[in-house]
C-alpha cells in the first residue's frame, strides 16, 4: 500500500504528460493527413508549391513537441524545397510525425480514457439508480459489458473494475509515457552535430556583430580623446611654454598667451565632459531613458514635445546612443534651425528602438556642415542602426533613427 | 628658418605658429589637410615641415604618408612629425629611407620649448630627433638580447641618447661627462654590438635603431 502511495504522484504526472502528448498527437495527425494530401498532389505536379508551407507547419508542430519535451529546436527549414526535402532534420521529423500521429495518439487516448473510466466506474454504486432504466448507454468504453447492471452487487462489481483500472494506471502509465515520448526524444533531438553547428554559426555571427559594434564604439571614444581632449591639453602645454619664454623677453605679451592657455584648458574640460557623457550619461543610470530624455527636452532652446513609449529597458549602450542622438539633434535644433518648436518621439517596435526628431525650422541640414550629424551617423552605424535625414531647404527637418535594442 | 605647419586642430595649429613666431622663426604657411600641406610645400619651399600624424580624412596615418610624399618630391626637406602617441609602425615607416633630416616626437614635447627648438634645429641642420619614448620602447623590447645585456648601465644611457639623435657634445652635456668619455663609451658600444663605428649622427641613429628593432647589425 505504501508503495502504491509513493507511486501516486508519478502516476498523476504520467497521466498529465500523456494528455499533453495527446494534444500534440492530434496536431500531428492533422499534419500527417495534410502531408499525405500534399504528397499525393505532388505526384500530379500541383502539390509541389504546397510543400514548403507544409514543411513549415511540420516544423512548427515538431517544435511544439520539442518545447514540451525540452529538446533543443533547430533553425528554420531550408528555403529551397529540394534542400528541405533532403534535410536530415526534416526527414526525421516526418518519421516522428508518422509515429506520433498513430502510436502517440493511441497512448494519449488511453492516458485520457483510463482515469475517466476509473472515476466513472468507482463512483458507479453512488449514481447507478439515477440512470433511466432503459436508455442507460453512456458512451464511455467498457460500458456495454455492464449495460444491464441494475442491482447493488452489479454496481459494486463495476466499482471493482474501476479500482482495477486505477491499478492499471499506476502500473502502466509510466510505460505508456515512455512509448509516447520515445519518437520525439530520439527523432526530434539534433542528429549528431548537424543542427548544433548551425546554432553555433548563428550565435557566432551575432556575437561577432556585437563585438564589432563594441570595437567601433571604443574607436570612437579613442578618437575623441586623442583628437579632442589631448590636442587641447597639448595646446595648453605649448601656450604655457610660449608664455614662459615670453616672461623674459616680452612681459606685455604674456597676459594674452595665458588667456589663450586658459581658454584651451576650459575647452579641454568641456570636451572631456562631452566624451564621458557620450560613454554613459550618468542621468541614464539615475532616471532611465524616459527621465533622461525628459531632462533633454526640458532644457532644449525651443519648446519641445516629447512622446516616449518604451516598455522595459534596452541595453545600456543602446540607451546611451539614443540619448546622444536626441541630445545632438536638439542642440542642432536650438543652434541652427531657427525653429519655433520641436517634437521628439521614441518608441519600441519589436527589437528595434525608433527615434524621430522633428522641427519646423528652416531645414537645409547638411552632414558636411560640421553640425554633429556625421557624429550621430557614426555612432548609429556602430550599433548597426539606420539614420535617415529629411531636411529640404525651407524645412521642416525630420531625423529618423532606428537602433537594435540588444535585449 | 622657413617653416610649414600641417595640423588639423585649429587651436594647436595657432599655438604652434604663435610659439615659433615668438622665437623669430618664419612660419610661412599653416595648413590643415594633407593636400593643402603638399601644396604649401610646393609653393613655399620651406626648410622644415612640422606635421601631425593624424589628419583628415581618416585620422590615422595621413600625416606620415604626406611627410614621406613631401620628402620624395623635395629630397632636402627636413620633416618633424608630431604624434599623439608612440606607434612603432609610424616611426618605422618614416625612418625606413634613412634618418637624416627627420624627427618623430610626441606632441607634448612641444611644451618643453627649449628641447623642442633644439630638436627642430637639429632636424633642420641635417640631424635626427627620435622621441625618448620610442627609444625606450625599443630598448625595453630587447632587454634579453645578450649583446644589450653586456652593456654597462652608463653605456645603455649613452645608447638611448644616441638613438634619439643626439651628438657627442649633447650626450656629454646630458650625462654630465666629458666628450672624450662619451667617445670612449660609444666605441665600446659599437664594439659590443658589432656595429661599424661612425661619427655621423644620422648614420649612427639608423644603425642603432636598426639594431634595436631586432634586424641585427647587418
Amino acid at each position: 500500500m505504501a508503495r502504491v502511495r509513493k507511486r501516486l504522484p508519478a502516476s498523476f504526472d504520467a497521466v498529465a504528460r500523456l494528455v499533453g502528448g495527446l494534444g500534440t498527437a492530434l496536431l500531428a495527425l492533422t499534419v500527417l493527413v495534410w502531408s499525405g494530401v500534399v504528397a499525393l498532389l505532388s505526384c500530379v505536379g500541383v502539390g509541389v508549391v504546397l510543400v514548403p508551407s507544409a514543411l513549415r507547419v511540420l516544423r512548427a508542430v515538431a517544435n511544439r513537441e520539442r518545447a514540451r519535451l525540452g529538446v533543443l529546436a533547430p533553425g528554420p527549414v531550408p528555403r529551397q524545397t529540394r534542400a528541405a526535402v533532403r534535410d536530415v532534420t526534416v526527414r526525421r521529423e516526418l518519421a516522428w510525425l508518422a509515429l506520433h500521429a498513430t502510436a502517440g495518439l493511441v497512448a494519449g487516448f488511453i492516458g485520457l480514457a483510463m482515469p475517466l473510466t476509473m472515476l466513472q466506474n468507482t463512483t458507479y454504486p453512488f449514481w447507478y439508480r439515477l440512470l433511466p432504466p432503459v436508455d442507460n448507454t453512456p458512451s464511455f468504453i467498457f460500458w456495454d459489458i455492464f449495460r444491464d447492471v441494475t442491482d447493488l452487487t452489479g454496481a459494486l462489481v463495476v466499482a471493482l473494475t474501476g479500482v482495477f483500472c486505477g491499478a492499471l494506471i499506476v502500473g502502466l502509465a509510466p510505460v505508456l509515457v515512455r512509448v509516447q515520448e520515445w519518437p520525439g526524444r530520439h527523432l526530434l533531438a539534433p542528429p549528431a552535430g548537424v543542427d548544433l553547428s548551425l546554432r553555433v554559426a548563428e550565435l557566432t555571427a551575432t556575437r561577432a556583430a556585437a563585438l564589432d559594434a563594441h570595437a567601433a564604439e571604443l574607436r570612437r571614444i579613442e578618437r575623441s580623446l586623442h583628437d579632442g581632449t589631448q590636442n587641447r591639453l597639448v595646446a595648453v602645454a605649448v601656450l604655457l611654454g610660449a608664455a614662459r619664454r615670453a616672461v623674459d623677453r616680452d612681459p606685455a605679451a604674456v597676459g594674452a598667451v595665458l588667456d589663450r592657455a586658459q581658454d584651451a584648458t576650459e575647452q579641454a574640460l568641456a570636451e572631456l565632459r562631452a566624451v564621458v557623457r557620450g560613454i554613459l550619461p550618468p542621468v541614464l543610470a539615475d532616471r532611465g531613458l524616459t527621465g533622461a530624455l525628459t531632462g533633454l527636452a526640458g532644457s532644449c532652446g525651443v519648446p519641445c514635445e516629447l512622446v516616449v513609449d518604451v516598455p522595459g529597458r534596452c541595453a545600456a549602450s543602446v540607451e546611451a546612443t539614443a540619448y546622444f542622438v536626441v541630445a545632438e539633434a536638439l542642440s542642432n535644433v536650438s543652434k541652427h534651425s531657427g525653429a519655433a518648436s520641436a517634437v521628439v518621439a521614441v518608441r519600441r517596435k519589436g527589437d528595434r528602438l525608433l527615434l524621430r526628431i522633428g522641427d519646423d525650422g528652416r531645414g537645409g541640414a547638411d552632414e558636411r556642415g560640421g553640425s554633429g550629424l556625421s557624429g550621430i551617423r557614426r555612432r548609429v552605424e556602430a550599433h548597426d542602426g539606420r539614420l535617415t535625414l529629411d531636411s529640404p531647404l525651407g524645412g521642416p527637418t525630420t531625423m529618423e533613427v532606428e537602433l537594435p535594442c540588444g535585449s | 628658418m622657413r617653416i610649414v605647419i600641417a595640423e588639423d586642430d585649429p587651436l594647436l595649429r595657432e599655438g604652434l605658429a604663435l610659439l615659433l613666431r615668438a622665437e623669430s622663426l618664419d612660419v610661412v604657411s599653416t595648413t590643415d589637410t594633407p593636400e593643402s600641406f603638399l601644396a604649401a610645400v610646393a609653393e613655399h619651399d620651406p626648410d622644415v615641415a612640422i606635421v601631425d600624424v593624424r589628419m583628415p580624412p581618416t585620422h590615422t596615418n595621413e600625416g606620415i604618408v604626406a611627410a614621406v610624399e613631401a620628402r620624395r618630391c623635395r629630397p632636402g626637406l627636413a620633416v618633424l612629425v608630431l604624434s599623439a602617441y608612440v606607434e612603432q609602425a609610424f616611426a618605422t615607416e618614416l625612418l625606413a629611407a634613412g634618418a637624416d633630416r627627420l624627427g618623430y616626437l610626441l606632441k607634448e614635447r612641444v611644451g618643453r620649448v627649449e628641447e623642442f627648438l633644439t630638436a627642430l634645429h637639429r632636424v633642420a641642420g641635417g640631424g635626427t630627433a627620435v622621441d625618448p619614448e620610442v627609444v625606450g620602447q625599443l630598448l625595453a623590447r630587447n632587454p634579453h638580447t645578450s649583446a644589450l645585456g653586456r652593456l654597462s648601465p652608463r653605456e645603455r644611457d649613452v645608447l638611448a641618447l644616441m638613438a634619439e639623435g643626439l651628438g657627442n657634445a649633447a650626450i656629454a652635456e646630458r650625462l654630465f661627462i666629458t666628450e672624450g668619455g662619451v667617445h670612449k663609451h660609444i666605441r665600446s658600444i659599437f664594439a659590443k654590438l658589432d656595429l661599424a663605428p661612425d661619427d655621423r649622427a644620422d648614420r649612427r641613429v639608423t644603425a642603432v635603431l636598426r639594431y634595436l628593432k631586432g634586424a641585427g647589425p647587418n
